[in-house]
């Protein structure tokens, strides 16, 4: 640097430095005082600094080494190893993964379905995996053993305290177990205890099940996902409508933590179908299937990929070719003590007439809570503007929203005029989903009570069902109906199928599945097409001469295209079953031959099946919890099916685990369904806010710094002082 | 003499550096404290039925509850939003979790070091209570504590049944405040 330079940036350096005693008085001539100065502040800056930088390395570094003592010797690395962790007892452990084969054979309507569970312990440590799952509310689960390497164990059918107690005493004792659970007709649970390290263990479940005929059309479904199900704050105690709610609610994986490209809980699928009849449709609105054909109207059909995650619905849908439509199919299953038959009939006539259409008062409900948002919104509001656009003149109508809150679109409801259904259209299209779901005071409201004379009432109820109070509100559905007809219609990849289904057989009205989109328009024609058509009433089943107890009791309503469906226990007869009904004022008879049934095993189950589900129907009605407890077991463990008092258990003989091995116990976690949007019903992802302030490090940096300073200027003093 | 005289003026620069360090942490503590006297002022104005309260001028966050714990004499206003900068102030409720008091998961957040500092005082049994805007006061008990990655999403799961969260840094005599590790208190309605 030149002279001329430095002397120019004297007068600059004075002003900054601030001019103090010392500075000034700066002894000494070469080099130049400004240098001079310059020279020692740079020093005194930087020896600030570095000790400054010296103390909080100091402070991090030990505080670094505190935390890493602190902290759990596993972190996220593992995580990124294939398996996801969970947080066990404030311990996180590799958790449990389900994988599931699925065989149906399908002989005409009828499933046998085997359910093959695979319980992988990714761990190195002996766990016990709990896993919350659905089947068809329908099934009657009949089969069910543990499998041990070539071994197998019988499950066997105790009252769901025994089987629970003896589930314990061998997990307890180190011996390997199953035990399954019923929840609510169409939820189960699997527990599985001590599986070895970086083992599994394979659990089978094997359960019978009717296609249902609507519309021309068999439809099957296999449930492969519980969605997180709302437990409304009931008033006082917080759960007292859910008393069960812990068990109800598995642990949901956010779909943004899994790695990409990993199936969690996948499943595979192999279906063999034996129609009896050339089919012209099979196809499944859910999942991409590969199907051949084979002779003799058989058919084969599996998953497109070889597994799917379990985030979804699986429906199979078939039908014949035009003129096969079945009129009549009839089953038999004889016992020692009894015949069991299962009808499912068509009746007759059952096209659409064109005259004397009532008016009618449409509500429209429809569920705006949280777990709707994404696509179930978007279907729900597609559906709801096709409903508005068949609204004739002369109809009335309201359109009801509810999430935590009720909210209805006019306040009594308005007739159809083209002014109102403009509104309507406009109000439907601004819903957003979020929120809780409050269903009850939404059933009220729909629901009056009351006898309409002259108007047909109608109340088309859109919701996902993601609800965990199912019995308070079917008994609200019993009480408050009227005469007004409830049709419930399930949205979205995973609704819960037992509530709507049970809730438009007490509102007298029909449920209507829509898996997809894609599926709205068609599905909700079909639905329209019920509400307009002539209800067929008073259909009545006789098994003449016979000693004869069938389920249902009383055949409901049937809607267009509907059969009449009942299963009935038989003892001696006439060996026929006639049905009879009026439609349109002709009267009609239909007579089946027991003769012809075909011999079907699991007929009997399946009656007493629905002998249960009708004694459940009973307890619900009479409100006092366990009223047809001891009638329920009975029929249950002469049938061996699992039900909510009864349920099946499988113990191996041996030991494995060595005594002083602990067993962790972790649930299996469960996807989201698909199209569900996960903080809308979980609660956002984002990680936790950081919530710690520097405020600490800066006063033990500072304080120990002033430290250091003002001893210093002691020592100095001092020195001078001398 | 010029060693020396450098020496004083390293002593000078040290304990100006002290100085400024002290005052950046005690600056923290100040607004944590003298926030909070504003916010109760804010609050009363809430509970008297104003909505959106704002305690200062461009304040972008108000109360929505207040906290006590009679045991410690704990009393410290809630506010909207969990950001950086509200929790300056006070602790935060997280959106999208429950309102304070009512039904489902409710998550509050604050500083380990100055409003949550308490947490680890917090035994189980002890009560919480949470004032809403409306005045209901809701009793909780404390039912757990444990220690989760911020990342843990059962913290923030609500499934409906009524929950109150309390939520901060762990360690909590972690000098570095960039700790992957969260501290968090459940609260259950106590009744």
């Amino acid at each position: 640097m030149d002279a001329g330079n430095g002397r120019r940036c004297v007068p600059a350096t004075w002003w900054a430095a601030g001019l103090s005693r010392e500075m000034l008085n700066g002894e000494g001539r070469p080099p130049s005082p400004a240098l001079a100065l310059l020279q020692t502040i740079l020093l005194a800056t930087l020896t600030a600094i570095a000790v400054s930088v010296v103390l909080v390395a100091a402070t991090v570094f030990f505080a670094s080494r505190a935390l890493a003592a602190e902290t759990p010797a596993r972190t996220t690395a593992d995580a990124q190893q294939g398996s996801l962790l969970l947080r066990v007892d404030g311990d996180l452990v590799p958790v449990p993964v389900v994988r599931t084969e699925v065989t149906m054979r399908i002989t005409g309507p009828i499933a046998r379905v085997h359910v093959r569970q695979s319980f992988v312990n990714p761990a190195d440590r002996w766990l016990e995996g709990v896993y919350v799952f659905p089947l068809p509310e329908s099934a009657a689960v009949d089969g069910y053993r543990m499998r041990i390497g070539e071994r197998s164990v019988e499950g066997e059918l105790r009252e769901r305290a025994a089987a629970k107690q003896a589930y314990a005493a061998a997990r307890d004792a180190g011996r390997r177990a199953a035990l399954l659970e019923q929840e609510r007709p169409n939820l189960f649970t699997a527990s599985v205890a001590n599986i070895a390290p970086r083992d599994a263990i394979v659990v089978e479940i094997e359960y019978q099940q009717l296609a249902r005929w609507d519309a021309g059309a068999f439809a099957l479904r296999f449930p492969m996902v519980v969605g997180p199900r709302y437990v409304p704050r009931a008033s006082g105690s917080v759960s007292a409508a859910v008393p069960d709610a812990d068990r109800i609610t598995p642990p949901v994986l956010r779909p943004e933590s899994l790695p990409a490209g990993y199936v969690h809980n996948p499943v595979s699928m192999r279906i063999e179908l034996a129609a009896g009849v050339p089919l012209g449709v099979l196809e499944s609105p859910t999942h991409a299937i590969d199907v051949r054909e084979h002779d003799d109207a058989r058919y084969s059909a599996s998953f497109a990929a070889e597994t799917v995650p379990a985030d979804r619905d699986f429906e199979l849908r078939w039908s014949p070719r035009a003129g096969n439509a079945p009129q009549a199919i009839l089953f038999g299953e004889r016992t020692a003590d009894a015949t069991y038959a299962l009808l499912m009939l068509l009746p007759p006539g059952s096209e659409r007439r064109a005259d004397a259409r009532l008016p009618r008062e449409a509500i429209y409900v429809i569920d705006t809570s949280g777990s709707m948002n994404g696509a179930s919104i978007a279907q729900a509001r597609e559906a709801l503007q096709l409903a508005l656009a068949r609204l004739e003149s002369g109809d009335r109508f309201n359109v009801i929203e509810f999430n935590s809150r009720l909210r209805a679109l006019f306040d009594v409801p308005r007739p159809a005029s083209a002014a109102n259904v403009a509104t309507a259209s406009a109000w439907v299209g601004r819903l957003q989903a979020e929120g809780g779901t409050e269903m009850a005071p939404a059933l009220h409201a729909a629901l009056d009570g009351r006898e309409h004379p002259g108007v047909v009432r109608q109340v088309v109820f859109l919701t996902d069902g993601a609800v965990g109070n199912e019995d308070e509100l079917l008994r609200l559905v019993t009480a408050r109906l009227g005469d007004s007809r409830l049709f419930t219609v399930g949205i979205g990849s995973a609704p819960n199928s037992h509530f709507m289904t049970r809730a438009a057989a007490l509102g007298r009205g029909t449920f209507t599945y829509i898996g997809n989109v894609a599926e709205v328009r068609e599905k909700m024609t079909a639905l329209f097409a019920k509400l307009d058509a002539p209800v067929l009433k008073g259909v009545e089943v006789e098994w003449p001469g016979a000693e004869v107890e069938a389920w249902p009791a009383r055949i409901p309503d049937l809607y267009a295209g509907e059969p009449v469906v009942v299963a009935a226990r038989v003892r001696g007869g006439a060996g026929m079953v006639r049905v009879r009904g009026e439609q349109n004022g002709i009267a009609w008879t239909s007579e089946v031959g027991l003769a012809a049934a075909d011999v079907q095993a699991g007929v009997g189950k399946r009656w007493a099946r629905d002998k249960i589900d009708a004694l459940a129907d009973a307890e619900r009605q009479a409100g006092t919890p366990e009223a047809k407890r001891a009638e329920i077991i009975t029929v249950a463990l002469a049938h061996g099916l699992v039900t909510r008092y009864t349920s099946l258990v499988a113990v191996d003989r041996t030991p494995v685990r060595p005594s002083q091995m602990a067993l962790t116990s972790a649930p299996v976690p469960t996807l989201l369904p698909d199209g569900w949007i996960a903080d809308s019903v979980l609660g956002p992802g984002a990680p936790l806010p950081q919530t710690a302030t520097p405020a600490g490090l800066e006063l033990r940096t500072g304080l120990v710094a002033l430290a250091f300073g003002v001893l210093l200027l002691v020592a100095l003093r001092e020195r001078r002082e001398n | 003499m010029r060693l020396q005289r450098q020496l004083r003026r390293v002593a000078v620069l040290l304990v100006a550096l002290g100085v400024w360090h002290v005052a950046a942490g005690a600056y923290v503590h100040a607004k944590a404290l003298a926030a909070q006297e504003l916010l109760a002022i804010a609050w009363q104005r809430t509970r008297a039925g104003e909505a959106v309260v704002r305690p200062w001028p461009h304040a972008d966050t108000w109360p929505v509850a207040r906290l006590a714990v009679p045991r410690l004499g704990v009393r410290q206003v809630v506010l909207a939003d969990a950001s950086g900068r509200s929790l300056a102030f006070g602790p935060g409720h997280l959106p999208g979790t429950a309102l304070p008091g009512a039904a489902g998961n409710s998550v509050l957040v604050a500083h380990r070091d100055t409003h949550f500092a308490f947490l680890r005082e917090l035994l189980p049994g002890d009560e919480v209570r949470i004032e809403t805007a409306r005045g209901d006061v809701r009793r909780y008990r404390v039912a757990a504590s444990r220690v989760t990655r911020a990342d843990d999403v059962w913290v923030t799961a609500g499934r409906g049944e009524e929950r109150l969260t309390l939520v901060t840094c762990w360690p909590f005599d972690a000098l570095q405040p960039g700790t992957p590790w969260r501290y968090v208190v459940v609260a259950v309605p106590a009744s």
